[in-house]
């Protein structure tokens, strides 16, 4: 993964000399929630890097596997050391666009994100429906989707089978501000 | 003795997150360090540290608050990345009292490298 932080290296310093206009986060929050006839199962991350540039509307966001919190000390460990391999794939990627983002204003806040998320080596294509808030100087996004473990290649031993979801939600919340170097 | 083992399974199941407060470190180190070694070599850092309750040492750069918990952020001298740690919501009393510049000794979580390295569960530790 240590692609992942050049591209966000890249795109924080390198188009520097085109736009001023970044803004980012460091403590954005992502969360997923898996429901089945057994259980529900939440995870939360505060620590998720998120930047946007506003010139083109793409968007860069980036965690650590590691930083999902979850109820239950031993999901947590199944979780890291056997599903997504946290050992092996420390970080999860998303890089794609923010679509119409320079008509975004108070009275129409809804768009779209669409773009890559790169989770256990692979790379599935997002499209989803997101709501952009102009804030206090903040840019806020905030929105769900849902993703299939099996597009992951995340393999969820029989015993626990009936415990995990297949399709799991994702929600995030990232509040961004100005970037100055 | 069945209904003895599904308790001691249900137990274990049920287990929640370890008390990093009463759970002594693995390693003990300087904020510096930490920063330093991930620097180095990112790969590196994260077998040594990852998943590791770390207690660091060093000086107050910034205090910020996100959603109620405080981040408090280290002094790097030799660049731009630092170390966030995020602590747990019943130290935000004692955090209060800290300023930029102050000494404090950190326990918590590493969780691995993003544009700093980050450390999860954090508790203040009283020298």
């Amino acid at each position: 993964m240590k692609t992942g932080y050049l591209i966000l290296f890249i795109f924080l310093f390198v188009n520097q000399l085109f736009s001023q206009e970044k803004y980012l986060t460091k403590d954005g929050y992502i969360s997923f929630f898996s429901h089945s006839l057994v259980e529900d199962i939440k995870a939360d991350n505060n620590q998720v890097v998120s930047i946007i540039d506003t010139e083109t509307g793409e968007i860069a966001i980036q965690l650590l596997m590691r930083s999902f919190l979850f109820k239950k000390a031993l999901m947590q460990q199944h979780f890291n050391e056997s599903y997504v391999e946290s050992h092996k794939y420390p970080k999860a990627l998303f890089k794609g666009f923010i679509l119409n983002f320079k008509e975004i204003d108070s009275q129409n806040s809804d768009t779209e994100i669409k773009g890559i998320l790169s989770i256990h080596g692979r790379e599935k294509e997002i499209n989803t429906l997101v709501k952009v808030e102009f804030a206090d100087g903040q840019i806020n996004l905030s929105g769900d989707f849902k993703v299939e473990v099996a597009d992951f290649n995340i393999k969820i031993p029989a015993i626990v089978r009936n415990n995990i979801a297949k399709i799991i939600k994702v929600s995030f919340d990232l509040q961004h501000k100005p970037y100055k170097k | 003795m069945i209904s003895i083992g599904l308790l001691f399974v249900l137990i274990l199941y049920n287990k929640p997150l370890s008390d990093i407060k009463k759970s002594k470190a693995d390693i003990t180190l300087s904020a510096q360090d930490l920063i330093d070694d991930y620097s180095k070599d990112e790969l590196l850092a994260d077998k040594k540290y990852v998943n590791n309750i770390i207690e660091i040492k060093g000086d107050i750069f910034k205090i910020t608050a996100d959603n109620g918990n405080s981040i408090i952020a280290f002094k790097n001298i030799n660049g731009e990345s630092s170390v966030l740690c995020h602590m747990l919501p019943e130290e935000n009393l004692n955090v209060l009292k800290l300023k930029k510049n102050n000494p404090v000794i950190i326990k918590g979580i590493c969780t691995g490298y993003l544009l700093d390295v980050i450390m999860v569960r954090c508790v203040l530790v009283n020298n």
